[in-house]
């Protein structure tokens, strides 16, 4: 859910941006020493991050009857790490205000927060705690990129309530009063649609297992043993 | 083919404009826009950019509005929450809806009212920049600038595969689309799994052929690029200045007028 083009006062473009920038320089840091060590992986970053571009323009089927687009930065996180995701969904969300006018350049830091990490790091963590349970691996993926989306909402309706507090005088109760008025308004269309790119998401695993595992076990995300299990072949 | 915003910047005659005039105009426009506090700067900044995007531009008209119209979803929506539900003065128009009481109040209405400028000046700023400025004319800026080498290196790469991916990506759904793959809820959502699985599969194996690719053209992680030299002529300068002085001018009187 992108914040839009002036839609924030400065002082909280400011926040935000001081907010996201030290998270984004960790993650060009992580992105350096990984480009060191194996150069092979820029063109592969960049391919991803057109991946996530291209996923994140597409429309996806909504119920309310709306169209909706995923933010596709829950796939990304389970595959690069969250750190890498942030660099990658920065440039993405640079090229999404100035190609579709999605979003904007002074509400970037704001948006950046909620898309780039905090859907991420959840989606991360999800998956990480739900692989090591006995959890099935595509219901795991599935929870992992709902609940990735479901932060991202969350986050946003903070900034926005934060923004714009009842009564126009930032104390705590304003400051709830008025995030649950934002987050009941977007939990129309972003309750189903965190569904919706759950599924979507599950069902890229499923489709990737069957016909290129390989692909996912050379990036490490998941074991051979866990392709093997998943594909039905007895290791 | 006109997909994206960057097609018409190609075309666009600013485009043979130098590139840091125009990040100066915008970046002016952008932070007035969200520091002012009454919303006549904002509407005039939008007033401004619109003239110079389909004047000078020579944006299509009919394009550009209907550009405007597509992100005020959000913005309406919110606006519309800010205007109920915020303020304190006196109210003027109170309504029951399914037994909640509504209603506005004039400061409430005068914030809703600001944030709207606010978004439409930001909006109108941000559409200068794309429809007028290709992305290839901002990577020189950016080599300019002192952002870390990989970071840019990762921008031009992405931008290179956005264009081959959604060019993929529009062919494989018009191919499902043609074999009823949208036709009811649950199929399309089976359809999009393939769609994004078979978009991941072979931009990965894309990306395996460019690292073959650059490397046996002796790629060390540095891609140089040509930057045009473009002077800043004289009635640009004189033109930018007035427009600059004449939002200041109406920031400043502006600073404590409210129009509800």
């Amino acid at each position: 859910m992108h914040i839009m083009e002036g839609f924030l006062p400065a002082i909280w473009c400011i926040v935000w941006f001081a907010i996201s920038i030290p998270v984004i320089a960790f993650g060009v840091y992580k992105l350096n020493k990984l480009v060191k060590e194996k150069r092979e992986i820029l063109p592969l970053l960049a391919v991803a991050g057109a991946f996530i571009f291209v996923l994140s323009s597409l429309k996806i089927p909504s119920v309310t009857g709306s169209c909706s687009h995923p933010t596709g930065t829950g796939i990304g996180a389970i595959m690069f790490g969250p750190a890498i995701t942030a660099v990658l969904s920065t440039i993405v969300l640079i090229y999404q205000a100035l190609f579709l006018a999605h979003g904007g350049l002074t509400t970037l830091g704001a948006n950046v927060l909620s898309m780039g990490i905090a859907g991420p790091v959840v989606s991360y963590l999800i998956y990480k705690a739900g692989m090591k349970t006995k959890l099935n691996f595509y219901f795991i993926v599935f929870l992992a990129a709902a609940f990735g989306d479901w932060a991202t909402y969350m986050v946003t309706s903070t900034q926005l309530a934060l923004a714009y507090p009842a009564g126009g005088v930032l104390t705590f109760g304003a400051f709830l009063s008025s995030f649950g008025k934002f987050a009941a308004v977007f939990a129309f269309t972003q309750l189903p649609l965190a569904i919706i790119e759950g599924a979507v998401s599950a069902l890229l695993f499923k489709y990737v297992v069957d016909v290129k595992s390989d692909i996912l076990v050379e990036m490490k995300v998941l074991e051979d043993s866990v392709v093997r299990k998943l594909r039905g072949i007895s290791a | 083919m006109t997909n994206i915003l960057d097609d018409y910047a190609l075309m666009s005659p600013l485009r043979h404009r130098n590139n840091w005039l125009k990040l100066a105009i915008v970046l002016f426009g952008l932070l007035a826009g969200v520091s002012a506090t009454s919303s006549i700067p904002p509407f005039f900044i939008a007033f401004c950019m619109s003239l110079t995007t389909v004047g000078l531009g020579k944006t299509p008209l009919q394009l550009y509005f209907k550009l405007l119209l597509a992100p005020m979803g959000f913005a309406v929506v919110s606006v519309l929450i800010i205007a109920f539900f915020s303020g304190s003065g006196p109210e003027m128009l109170a309504f029951e809806l399914l037994g909640y009481p509504l209603s506005i109040r004039a400061d409430g209405l005068e914030l809703a009212l600001l944030v709207l400028s606010r978004s439409l000046s930001g909006m109108c700023c941000l559409y200068f920049l794309a429809l007028t400025t290709p992305m290839i004319e901002l990577f020189a800026v950016l080599k300019a600038s002192r952002l870390p080498e990989s970071l840019i290196e990762l921008s031009m790469l992405i931008y290179r595969y956005i264009f081959v991916f959604l060019d993929m990506a529009l062919n494989i759904r018009y191919a499902q689309t043609v074999r009823l793959g949208y036709s009811n809820f649950r199929r399309s959502i089976n359809s999009l799994g393939m769609l994004t699985s078979t978009l991941f599969i072979r931009s990965w194996e894309q990306g395996d052929k460019l690292f073959l690719a650059m490397n046996s053209r002796c790629y060390d992680g540095k891609m140089t690029i040509f930057e045009v030299h473009r002077p800043v002529k004289a009635t640009e300068l004189l033109l930018t200045s007035a427009y600059f002085l004449l939002t200041l001018a109406l920031f400043y009187f502006t600073k404590n007028i409210s129009i509800v």
